[in-house]
């Protein structure tokens, strides 16, 4: 029999695993019309990617999610990313993604805008395609 | 052979080190911008609770939608059993209504919602560079000291559609005679066949080397305060010809896990006037041209950050402060690498000359420069050091005619501190030698606050 204590150890212990769990998954995300691949993401949102067959690609950043993104995907900080958006719009003529302020507004603009890629922390609806899982 | 020190230098140091003194007293610089950080994070948080409650009330408004079309009770009465059961009468007569009213605000949102889309895809983005310094010498002129004016530099990428581009650089800029002069640094047009080719029309960039390309006049984006001097922009003493008017095609590939990036351009031949070079951007009278090109490989895994290429470029230019105008076919061969990480900025460029005097007839003239540069990003600092030498004969015309054209030594030390994302502080502590034309040396230290928004 547990304890009172017991009890709200084993409720925390849970819920801490449940923010682990939830924390660790990350769903890029696309238009249902675009063609693209896990190994494109990299490409798409460093501006090296602009075109997925003939449809334009359009990346959207999510803030509450971009800090896991960077290091999971990037493998960048930040600040890094800023510079190298910075250079490359300096250099290329080409603008930083948009930036979408959460998961539902980067779904939103995903489901909107053809060509839209972003990324979102919750388990998506069918009507955009998830490119890759991290 | 002596060494003279530039009688500037040690006049006007005393008092320029107390400035940088005090211009790196930066507490003040980093609370402000803690405090700016706070308030983002505030406004942040109101942003996504915003966000949420219109993701509610979008959820809210299907609901009562599905339950207009179906007659049935929304989720949240199925839930509230008998009691929700009780009212569904009184419900089922204000549900239309609502519910109408709500499709109503439902549509506005989204026309809202899609204005504001268009409006980001369509309008017009323009970015900004800014900076100033202060120095016992000019950073770019060294016959000034004091305060200065670096430049305002204007730079538009409208958004025209999938595959056209458009990219105009405008600077105003403080040139050799103290002025102020306006400069269209760039002007092009391009059309994006795919991520593997766009071509480019207008005023860019030649694509020689690393630095050139990427880095531009907004001293923002780059480490170091300043550009190495032989390839300087035109107008500021550079000695190649830093701008090409004309057709360039460039992109880039992945080939396995690496990115192979390429560059061909062919333009107007520049010319030499006033003692430096001009890009000629009306076109020039005797019709002949700068062809080149530039391979790079961008490499991955353990090399992850480091890019490495050769470039070369060929080209008549006439030196028209002559008459009749002295013409040399110049030629460069470059080789490159960059190393840049989280944390590393490392750049090493070398380029040597094979340039034949065509209306003298002395032969051919070799000459050479390169440059080093290695910094380490530490959190907001990053310390850095720049060796760069440039051995030019002054035998060749191409060289002698120019104003910068004397072959030199530089050794600089510098520190860059980042007050924010968008400015910085740079402090240059450096040593020029020139070798040849001009013996002499002279010893400067910089400070610049560089700016972009």
């Amino acid at each position: 029999m547990f304890t009172s204590s017991a009890k709200l150890l084993l409720a925390t212990l849970l819920c801490v695993e449940c923010a682990t769990a939830s924390a660790a998954d990350l769903y890029v995300i696309c238009n249902s019309r675009v063609p693209l691949s896990a190994a494109d993401v990299r490409d798409l949102f460093l501006g090296e990617k602009q075109f997925a067959g003939a449809v334009k690609l359009v990346p959207v950043d999510n803030s509450a999610a971009q800090i896991a993104f960077l290091d999971k995907v990037l493998k960048m900080n930040a600040a890094k990313y800023s510079t190298t958006w910075t250079k490359k719009s300096f250099r290329d003529g080409i603008n930083p993604p948009l930036i979408a302020g959460s998961d539902a507004e980067a779904l939103a603009d995903v489901r909107r805008t053809p060509g839209a890629c972003s990324y979102v922390t919750t388990p998506t609806p069918t009507d955009v395609v998830v490119v890759s899982r991290l | 052979m002596g060494t003279t020190k530039h009688p500037r230098a040690n006049r006007g140091r005393s008092w320029v080190g107390a400035l940088l003194v005090a211009g790196l007293g930066h507490s003040p610089v980093t609370h402000a911008a803690t405090n700016d950080s706070d308030r983002i994070a505030v406004l942040e948080q109101k942003l996504d609770q915003s966000l949420q409650l219109i993701h509610q009330l979008s959820a809210r408004v299907h609901d009562l939608e599905a339950q207009a079309a179906h007659g049935a009770p929304p989720e949240a009465d199925k839930r509230s059993g008998t009691a929700a059961a009780a009212q569904t009468g009184a419900a089922a007569a204000i549900a239309p209504d609502t519910a109408q009213r709500l499709a109503k605000v439902e549509q506005t949102v989204n026309q809202m919602a899609a204005s504001a889309g268009q409006h980001a895809e369509e309008g017009l983005a323009t970015h900004g560079f800014a900076d100033v310094g202060i120095g016992n010498h000019n950073a770019e002129f060294s016959k000034y000291q004091g305060a200065d004016v670096g430049e305002l530099d204007f730079f538009l990428t409208p958004r025209l559609g999938s595959r056209t581009r458009a990219l105009f650089e405008l600077n105003f800029e403080v040139g050799s005679d103290g002025t102020v002069g306006v400069d269209l640094e760039r002007a092009q047009i391009g059309y994006q066949f795919a991520d593997s080719a766009t071509v480019w029309l207008g005023r860019f960039h030649t694509p020689y080397g690393y630095y050139n390309t990427a880095f531009h006049h907004g001293q923002q984006i780059a480490t170091s305060l300043r550009r190495p001097r032989f390839i300087d922009f035109e107008d500021h003493g550079g000695i190649m010809p830093a701008h090409t008017v004309g057709a360039w095609l460039t992109g880039s590939e992945r080939v396995g896990d690496q990115r192979v990036t390429y560059d061909v351009y062919i333009g107007n031949s520049q010319r030499i006037t006033g003692g430096a070079l001009d890009m000629n951007n009306a076109g020039n009278t005797h019709g002949s041209t700068i062809v080149g090109g530039n391979l790079g490989l961008l490499l991955s895994g353990t090399l992850d950050g480091l890019k490495v290429g050769v470039d070369a470029f060929q080209t008549r230019i006439g030196d028209e402060d002559q008459s009749p105008s002295y013409v040399t076919q110049v030629r460069s061969f470059g080789t490159y690498a960059a190393y840049d990480t989280d944390n590393w900025e490392d750049i090493a460029e070398f380029h040597v000359f094979s340039n034949q005097d065509l209306t003298g007839h002395t032969g051919t003239h070799h000459s050479d420069a390169g440059f080093v540069q290695i910094g380490y990003r530490a959190g907001r600092y990053t310390p850095y050091a720049r060796y760069e030498r440039g051995a030019f004969q002054q035998s060749d015309h191409f060289f002698a005619a120019q104003t910068n054209g004397s072959s030199y030594y530089r050794e600089a030390l510098g520190l860059r501190f980042d007050v924010d994302l968008v400015s910085a502080l740079k402090l240059e502590l450096a040593e020029t030698r020139l070798t040849d034309r001009v013996i002499g040396s002279y010893d400067e230290a910089l400070l610049q606050y560089a700016i972009r928004f």
